[in-house]
């Protein structure tokens, strides 16, 4: 078999083991109604909740599969959710991801840019200090700074702020990954023979180091995509955006167990998708990624 | 054998949360009243008796004392499951390195939520064993935080057992226990800090997330839960009063623990 497919199984293996593991951990739960003192949901709600997971049922862990694609609700009538409600907050959340994708490669090829031209200079501390200053915030910190103009006095649109702050985190990542690599790249032999041949430094960073530094940067857009996505439930918490990852919070604050299971496997199909498509651009861009398989 | 010194900025970065950790919590603990005189950032608009100064400030040792017993956890974790890999190696090092890799893949944050909730759930039915929210707390960011360390310590112990004294050693008739104890370990503990340091603040962070979104109910507040309970009140009145000192705080906690980890970790790559 084809390394190539070895590693396309590796990853899809990983949706079926978050969907069992999810929903007998859910199913496990030791939720209770018998008394004011010690009710943790509402009757309803644990009614809902063994309805939903088919608890004694034979396969009862298809049931929540099997409810939506029935298109019907999954959860209590108030805060569950259909098929297609799931579906339509799923691409909300990507659509800001996206956008939040293509800031992020902006804030990091200005980063790398920068660093590159700080790291002689007086300048230099900064490229150390802006990593660390990114690595310490946590999205909801510029969300809640942002929060006024945007929720309250309506400046910013709600799902371009939310991209804005979930991407510089990973944006400075991904530019202090470029900026090391640019600098081992700079340094090697090919680019000093293109100079040296009389080649413009903007043609040998544009023709020759670049497509270089891209497997660098491919190597981390699985992890930068996990932060994106898990940085968008903040953001959406904080902008009030009715999209996936508010659906998530509110599901787990409300005990709302087969949504817990069906958005834990979708989430987890979701990075199993991102990273077969970072497989395929790999195998586009990277000869040597081609060379390796065939 | 050579004696090594550790990095000057090994000992700022410790220092850092050193410091930042034992203010906080003599602050908060011992002489409360200091901060509620002196804060110049006023009252807190959800808590109208607490100053802003006493909740952030009081808070960060919280943070801390979860990301240091989750980090060590986490790394204790991580060693243990590295050297189990090592010691069976074959087929078993193989699978446990993809079961690490998989838990690796899941985003931190909504591992630990859907972890809460069932921690949550037992705790109200009287079956978490005694384990309070800061117990949860630290064994949910524990079972998370595991497979980057194990996969790191696994990595170290392959290249380690590769070295020419190993084999030496192996060669005069060391056993596994021998050379654990005498070769090993001595050359691995520098790295094993270093790790520890560095799941130190993903541990803090994730608990701050978690608990802005209300879902842990960490006692006393620690920063994340601190604004997850005013967040409300901040997107209407306007924050930066009450964000910037908890952020603040936070980013440094983050430097000190960063720079601490990369300073021992750069030491043991020389070594």
């Amino acid at each position: 078999m084809s390394p190539a497919l070895v590693r396309l199984g590796r990853q899809l293996v990983l949706v079926p083991i978050v969907a069992l593991a999810s929903y007998f951990l859910m199913a496990a739960l030791p939720l209770t109604t018998e008394d004011d003192a010690k009710r943790q949901v509402a009757p309803e709600v644990l009614a809902s909740y063994r309805r939903d997971l088919g608890l004694g049922q034979p396969l009862g862990f298809l049931r929540p599969w099997v409810k939506l694609f029935r298109g019907e609700r999954l959860g209590t009538s108030a805060q569950g959710v259909t098929g297609d409600e799931l579906l339509w907050k799923l691409s909300g959340s990507v659509g800001v991801g996206l956008v939040a994708l293509v800031l992020a490669l902006g804030w990091a090829l200005a980063f790398a840019l920068l660093r590159a031209r700080w790291r002689r200079g007086r300048l230099a501390v900064l490229g150390d200090a802006l990593p660390a200053v990114a690595f310490g915030t946590p999205v909801f910190i510029p969300a809640l700074l942002l929060a006024p103009a945007v929720v309250e006095r309506g400046h910013l649109l709600p799902e371009l702020s939310a991209a804005l702050v979930i991407s510089v985190w990973p944006g400075i990542f991904l530019g202090t990954l470029v900026a090391d690599a640019l600098d081992t790249e700079l340094s090697r032999d090919y680019v000093r023979t293109a100079l040296g041949k009389g080649l413009s430094p903007h043609s040998v960073l544009w023709r020759h180091v670049l497509p270089n530094v891209l497997p660098a940067l491919l190597d981390a857009v699985g992890p930068v995509a996990t932060a994106l996505l898990a940085g968008s439930f903040a953001a959406e918490r904080v902008f009030g955006l009715p999209y996936f990852g508010q659906l998530y919070v509110l599901a787990v604050l409300q005990k709302q167990v087969a949504v817990v299971v069906v958005a834990t496997t979708v989430f987890a199909s979701l990075l199993v998708a991102v990273g077969l498509v970072v497989e395929l651009v790999r195998l586009w861009v990277d000869p040597r990624a081609r060379e390796v398989r065939a | 054998m050579s004696t090594r010194r550790v990095p000057t900025r090994a000992w700022v970065g410790l220092a850092l949360l050193v410091g930042l950790g034992l203010a906080s919590w003599l602050s908060a603990r011992v002489f409360p009243e200091a901060l509620a005189s002196t804060c110049p950032l006023g009252t807190d608009p959800t808590h109208p008796d607490r100053t802003v100064c006493e909740l952030a400030f009081g808070g960060l040792w919280v943070s801390l004392a979860v990301g240091l017993v989750a980090g060590a956890l986490s790394t204790v974790l991580g060693l243990g499951v590295a050297m189990v890999a090592r010691a069976a190696g074959g087929t078993v090092e193989h699978q446990l390195l993809r079961a690490v890799d998989a838990v690796f893949a899941l985003p931190d944050v909504l591992v630990v939520m859907v972890l809460q909730l069932a921690g949550q759930s037992m705790l109200d039915a009287g079956h978490a064993g005694g384990l309070g929210p800061f117990g949860l707390m630290v064994v949910s960011l524990a079972l998370v935080g595991w497979a980057g360390p194990a996969r790191m310590f696994r990595n170290r112990l392959a290249t380690l057992e590769g070295q020419e004294f190993i084999a030496a050693s192996r060669a005069l008739g060391a056993g596994r226990w021998h050379l654990l104890r005498v070769h090993l370990w001595p050359a691995l503990r520098p790295f094993v800090l270093a790790v520890f340091l560095s799941r130190l603040p993903t541990a803090i962070l994730t608990e701050s997330t978690v608990s802005f979104f209300g879902i842990a109910r960490m006692e006393p507040m620690s920063l994340g839960r601190y604004l997850g309970t005013s967040y409300a009140a901040l997107i209407y009145e306007g924050g930066a009063r009450v964000v910037l000192p908890a952020w603040g705080l936070l980013v440094l906690l983050v430097l000190g623990a960063s720079l601490a980890s990369q300073a021992l970790g750069a030491g043991t790559r020389r070594a």
